[in-house]
């Protein structure tokens, strides 16, 4: 059928629906230049896009003239997905069907604190809704992911230290009343868990781990399909487990932590006498680009995670264990000495043997957890009507 | 990768005075590859002028400025472009008129056999590198003057790297952006360390420098006042800015 002319509307059609994807929302005269199409054609496939309710048109204003700014369709609302990071702080808007809208990575610096890095977010939160043609009341609620343990109902982290400049932050509470909009708080891990029971690796298994390797190590513990936080939110945290008797002090107060041995400093130090300053990305990808001695950092580093995640997995009797965060980037390098330690000193049971599988979601697992902490976090049913008129109100293009 | 010794940029005691000003007294700076160093300082503590004399706009009254490890005279703009040095100041410098091809190839233009200009070839390779800095622009078509800040400021940083250079210098790249806008440019310049390029970062805003800087460099009244790796905080790099310690 290739060269055929409804072969060739289906392609333009796919490529108009992919570039809004790409750039979250664009004016029709844009999307003509953005895929080389003629403004008619463009014109066409809107209309028929708008028809089959999978774009929307809303009217906007471009240098001072009246626009069709063309989105992805909102299927009855929006909500926002926050993660902070160590040094970096993602947020994304998606719609209930889960199709990620727009999305922005703001690089942070190291121990930043809540009040500056929870002003930006909010801001980015507005700002990508704009980009989207849309506005704060059509968000249902926000989630939002920290690197540390947290309190759910409140957003505080629950150990002193170990994010600094967040202690004693009411987080949810700070968010929502800038936002005036729910705000639901986890873990990262957690978070990463949650996606992937729900929409990844381990949706098809009732008990499984989910280990992030990055900037520190956390884990997310899943069971009975349920992710399992404990009673301040410190489940899984087998970055402060110890390792080390004789170690250096952990950021928790407690001595030769896993973080202290694995975390990004630690990981980085023995490079910077050959390879200079680098980051955790630049070690992620030199080891993908074969460099002997990046490759044997993150390979030890996978050996010493194994061992702890062994003593976790010997204690609950998980079927799978998903590997995600940014050392897992290197697929076998990270996976294949941390499967191997798991191996060595887990008991290995005749029913179902321990798999060890690479997150399905990659390094996007946190992010997707956030949107969906928030998706299951909020009630659809008790949304207010006026946002499913607002969302219905989609005129056709022209 | 392997260790790398000899610095891609090394101003050593370079000074300049304007009469009875003093602008730079003695400022050393190394620049690596792979490396974001950041400029930071009060008004008039000689940051931009320090800038200006990487890019040649200003020739140093005493000093030694090494490329590569030689000794190097950056005479002129085009001097610096030829050593490797593209420069982007706080006006960018872009045509408003001019589409964003244009603006990329302004003043270096592909030209073909007859003199006539590529405007392929250009399209081509203005996509490829807005591609290589993520930078969201509908299309290299389109007008800077229908851009937003923060795209304008993406296409001055695109533009730098034709050419090939090693050494981009930045003169606050965030000022006057929003956090959204901001975020893209911090992107970008993580890119270019990626890419790796060395990077001149000069800012007044220490989150965004300490947010992207591998280095801090910290000029006070034209004098070198404290180096400080990413990890300092806060509190230590504004003593040192503000002559606290």
């Amino acid at each position: 059928m290739v060269g055929s002319q409804s072969s060739l509307r289906e392609a333009n059609r796919a490529r108009v629906v992919d570039t809004v994807k790409h750039h979250g929302g664009l004016t029709q005269v844009e999307l003509a230049a953005a895929t080389g199409l003629s403004q008619a054609t463009v014109s066409t496939i809107v209309k028929e896009l708008v028809a089959a309710e999978l774009v929307e048109v809303r009217n906007t204003v471009r240098s001072g003239r009246r626009a069709q700014l063309v989105t992805l369709a909102h299927r009855v609302g929006l909500v926002a997905g926050v993660l902070v990071g160590t040094r970096h702080l993602t947020v994304a808007i998606a719609d209930v069907s889960h199709e990620v809208l727009a999305e922005q990575v703001l690089p942070l610096p190291a121990e930043h604190r809540a009040d500056t890095s929870l002003d930006r977010a909010a801001l980015l939160v507005v700002d990508l809704l704009e980009r989207v043609g849309s506005e704060l009341p059509e968000v249902l609620g926000i989630g939002l992911g920290l690197p540390a343990p947290v309190d759910a109902s409140s957003g505080q982290v629950t150990v002193r230290g170990i994010l600094r400049g967040w202690d004693g932050v009411p987080v949810a509470q700070v968010l929502s009343k800038r936002l005036a909009r729910p705000v639901f708080v986890d873990n990262d891990a957690n978070l990463g868990a949650l996606a992937e029971s729900t929409v990844g690796a381990a949706r098809d298994v009732h008990d499984a781990l989910y280990v992030r390797a990055g900037h520190g190590v956390g884990a997310g513990i899943v069971l009975g399909g349920r992710v399992h936080r404990g009673v301040a939110g410190t489940a899984g945290e087998i970055g402060h487990v110890q390792v080390d008797p004789a170690g250096h002090i952990c950021s928790c107060g407690s001595r030769g932590c896993l973080d202290t041995v694995v975390g990004d400093r630690a990981l980085l130090e023995p490079l910077r006498s050959s390879h200079g300053s680098l980051t955790l990305r630049d070690v992620v990808r030199l080891a993908n680009d074969d460099d002997p001695g990046c490759r044997e950092i993150v390979a030890d580093a996978g050996t010493v995670i194994g061992g702890v995640v062994a003593g976790l997995a010997t204690s609950l009797n998980p079927e799978r264990v998903v590997v995600g965060g940014v050392l897992a980037q290197t697929g076998e390098v990270f996976l294949g000495p941390l499967r191997e330690a798991l191996r060595r000193r887990t008991m290995l049971n005749q029913v179902t043997p321990l798999e060890v599988v690479p997150a399905a979601l990659g390094v996007r697992a946190e992010l997707e957890g956030a949107l969906a902490l928030a998706l299951q976090s909020t009630d659809l049913l008790e949304r207010p009507d006026d946002v499913q008129a607002r969302v219905m109100t989609g005129k056709g293009s022209q | 990768m392997t260790a790398r010794r000899t610095p891609l940029l090394a101003l050593r005691q370079v000074s300049k005075y304007f009469g009875a000003v003093e602008a730079l007294v003695e400022v050393d700076l190394e620049v690596h590859a792979h490396e974001v160093v950041a400029l930071v300082g009060d008004n008039g503590a000689g940051k931009s002028t320090l800038a200006k004399v990487v890019a040649g706009v200003l020739t140093p009254d005493s000093g030694l400025v090494e490329i590569g490890g030689e000794p190097a005279t950056i005479s002129s703009p085009s001097a610096a472009n030829q050593l490797g040095i593209a420069s982007v100041f706080q006006d960018l410098a872009v045509c408003e008129n001019l589409d964003v091809t244009a603006n990329v190839f302004l003043g270096q233009e592909l030209r073909g056999r007859a003199g006539l200009l590529h405007d392929g070839r250009m399209e081509v390779e203005t996509r490829k590198l807005l591609e290589h800095l993520t930078v969201r622009i509908p299309s290299v078509r389109t007008p800077l003057r229908h851009l937003s800040a923060g795209q304008r400021q993406a296409v001055a940083i695109a533009r730098t790297l034709i050419g090939d250079p090693r050494i981009v210098v930045l003169d606050e790249p965030t000022a006057a952006l929003s956090v959204a806008q901001t975020a893209e440019v911090l992107t970008h310049i993580e890119r270019l360390r990626e890419l790796g390029l060395g990077v001149i970062l000069i800012s007044h805003n220490l989150n965004d420098v300490r947010a992207v800087a591998d280095r801090i460099v910290v000029l006070r009244h034209g004098r070198n006042n404290g180096g400080f790796p990413a990890s300092a905080s806060h509190e230590q790099i504004l003593a040192a800015i503000t002559g606290a310690v």
